[in-house]
């Protein structure tokens, strides 16, 4: 057991070395790749929050961080606030309006809540294309300045890296804290947890608001990436993109979002410049992922790799703990988890349970 | 506002509401009996819309590609529903996130088809002149769709109310395990319904094109319509799909007249309030599961 631990805190060192050492290895290209599967990642960390740990799947989250992005736009480049002034102005913009949009979620959940958060989007996208005004329209809004200390492409890894570490450490935190582990009973057993004593919609309204905060922390890195702010940003296109990079990497990993949102920044990087039509091999890479690993590519490497570990090293519990999903599966109905552990276990015969469809439109408790 | 602004704005947006009526009612009905979200309902009514296009311009008439339009949208929801959503029946969100990535590779592919720019299909010739209504010169065409969103909601009543089909459907929609167990071959029920939806999604398309124009985005514009259409009526219910349309269209024209940065924003302020009062909709009710 200790052995794995070992290797465990191993693979972590190695992974921020690694994230240490890259400016000095590679070309400025793959660099900025690198920054952007940092924010993109962080972005799908935001909806694996909800989605992956509350089992509230979104397809609004780039409307919070369009927010975000176009407050700190509007503050520094329309009313000419110091840049951090703008982008502690936008992120307080976010949480106001992510907490505004969850008090319409609060009594939904499944589908329904997914249906409500891209119509959310939606509107959110279509404001920022009407009020041109205010956000510049189609033209979107210029002039988005980095960081005076991280103009330079490494230098603006540097302070992505740093922003975003401190955003998972965050993270990571919520998701093992009392609050973190009633978000996720939320997930299992929403109306058992009503009984128990606990506030439903106040669960759900707080990590909704949480997650819109970090997404906003994504957008204001994208903006300052690109230092410019424009609808697509904004649209629901992007929100699924978000989420497929939430599905791919693993929903209810800390580590899936990022190597989605590594895949993501492949294919729309380099992908994209030999194969024309790169959205269509993104859209197929999201509906293959449904059909075939609904638990990502972390949640397969858990399930087929390292659960096996722990057993041969004597953490059976633990192992089980993987295999049965308490780690994470927003996506995964309990009878998905027993079809992927029979699979796993080599045994073909799938449990068969009376298919009770689950209440969708679940009026408030 | 003068009266005859109001006449416009009125007719103006109950025609409109007739087109969203023409697609959220597939939408609202394969939600109500199978619990699909179909998040590709758009990308079915922007891609009849691009068929129908194509065959106007094969030298083909307003009806023949609105027909076209229909049946080879028909024949893709067929493919998705049999092919793809069967794979993963009764798993909720696997449903709907198939959807969304089966949208975002039609918008591709509609996109490396039919181009970047916007484009207006002709009216037909049948109805491409005006007549005078309420002190305002209206266009044919808009009363030819308030026509046939009337025509296709008085079908879908009669169908629902007094037919064995509708009957089945109805049953279906309240305790689906039930009809399964009285005999009925489900799968095909579902399946059926899905293809009607995605035939009425294509059949809009095409008159979409006329109303609205095709663009790339067409797709998540016109979704997000039907979503707040199905929102405010309450999923699964053709009453809500009915008043949602309409409730939708008069919000969105005088929106657009009177402030037309904040159309959006006001098309959400009545969603945001049945949301939080009612958040089955108007006439959204409990299911027996």
């Amino acid at each position: 057991m200790n052995g794995l631990r070992i290797i465990k805190w191993a693979g972590l060192a190695a992974i921020v070395g690694l994230a240490i050492a890259l400016p000095y290895v590679i070309s400025s290209f793959y660099v900025n790749m690198a920054t952007q599967m940092l924010f993109f990642g962080l972005f799908a960390l935001s909806i694996n929050l909800i989605a992956g740990y509350g089992g509230m799947v979104t397809l609004g989250q780039a409307g919070l961080l369009g927010i975000a992005g176009y407050g700190l736009g509007i503050f520094y480049t329309s009313y000419a606030l110091p840049l951090g002034v703008s982008a502690l102005l936008a992120i307080i913009s976010t949480i106001v309006v992510a907490a505004f949009l969850g008090l319409m979620l609060v009594r939904a959940s499944g589908v329904y809540f997914l249906m409500i958060t891209l119509a959310q989007g939606m509107v959110v996208w279509g404001i920022a294309q009407r009020l041109t005004t205010l956000t510049g329209g189609d033209n979107g809004l210029r002039g988005i300045a980095r960081p005076p200390f991280a103009i330079e492409y490494w230098s603006y890894y540097y302070f992505s890296l740093a922003v975003v570490a401190l955003c998972v450490f965050m993270i990571a935190r919520i998701v093992r804290s009392p609050f973190g582990l009633s978000l996720k009973g939320v997930r299992e057993a929403e109306t058992r947890m009503a009984p128990l004593g606990y506030d439903v919609k106040r669960i759900k309204l707080i990590a909704f608001t949480i997650s819109g905060a970090f997404a906003g922390v994504a957008g204001l890195l994208l903006a300052m990436y690109n230092n410019f702010f424009s609808p697509p940003s904004v649209y629901v296109k992007a929100s699924a993109e978000g989420l497929l990079m939430s599905i791919l990497g693993g929903v209810g990993t800390i580590t899936g979002a990022f190597v989605g949102s590594g895949v993501f920044v492949f294919v729309t990087n380099y992908v994209s410049g030999y194969m024309e039509r790169w959205p269509t091999l993104l859209g197929l890479i999201f509906v293959l992922t449904i059909l075939f690993a609904p638990d990502g590519v972390v949640g397969a490497w858990q399930r087929l790799v390292w659960a096996p570990l722990l057993r041969r090293f004597g953490a059976a519990d633990e192992a089980e703990l993987i295999e049965v999903g308490v780690g994470g599966g927003g996506l995964l109905s309990d009878r998905d988890r027993k079809v992927l552990k029979s699979a796993t276990d080599g045994d073909s015969a799938v449990p068969e349970e009376p298919s009770k469809p689950v209440e969708e439109t679940r009026a408030g408790s | 506002m003068s009266g005859r602004q109001f006449v416009l704005l009125t007719l103006n947006g109950i025609s409109f509401g007739a087109l969203l009526f023409l697609l959220s009612s597939g939408f609202t009905l394969i939600f109500g009996l199978m619990r699909i979200v179909n998040l590709a309902h758009g990308s079915f009514y922007l891609l009849g819309g691009y068929v129908g296009l194509t065959l106007m311009q094969g030298g083909q008439s307003f009806w023949v590609a609105m027909v076209g339009g229909a049946l080879a949208i028909a024949v893709l929801g067929f493919v998705v529903e049999r092919g793809l959503l069967l794979r993963v029946r009764g798993r909720t969100m696997p449903e709907v996130l198939l959807t969304v990535g089966l949208s975002l590779i039609f918008a591709d592919l509609a996109l490396a088809r039919w181009g970047g720019d916007p484009i207006l299909l002709d009216r037909p010739s049948q109805f491409a002149g005006t007549v005078e209504l309420g002190g305002v010169t209206y266009p044919e065409f808009r009363l030819l769709v308030l026509a046939l969103g009337v025509l296709l909601a008085v079908l879908m009543w009669v169908l629902q109310s007094r037919t064995r089909i509708g009957a089945i459907i109805r049953a279906g929609v309240d305790d689906r395990e039930m009809v399964s167990a009285l005999g009925i071959n489900v799968n095909a029920v579902f399946t059926g319904v899905f293809v009607f939806g995605a035939l009425l999604a294509g059949m809009t398309g095409v008159i979409g094109g006329v109303f609205l124009s095709l663009y790339p985005g067409a797709d998540g514009e016109i979704l997000n319509f039907a979503l707040v259409v199905v929102i405010l009526g309450g999923l699964g219910d053709l009453r809500g799909a009915i008043v949602g349309s309409l409730l939708v269209g008069l919000i969105d024209s005088f929106g657009r007249s009177l402030t037309p940065s904040l159309s959006y924003f006001l098309l959400f302020a009545p969603m945001a309030l049945i949301l939080i009062f009612r958040p089955r909709g108007l006439f959204g009710r409990a299911t027996v599961n």
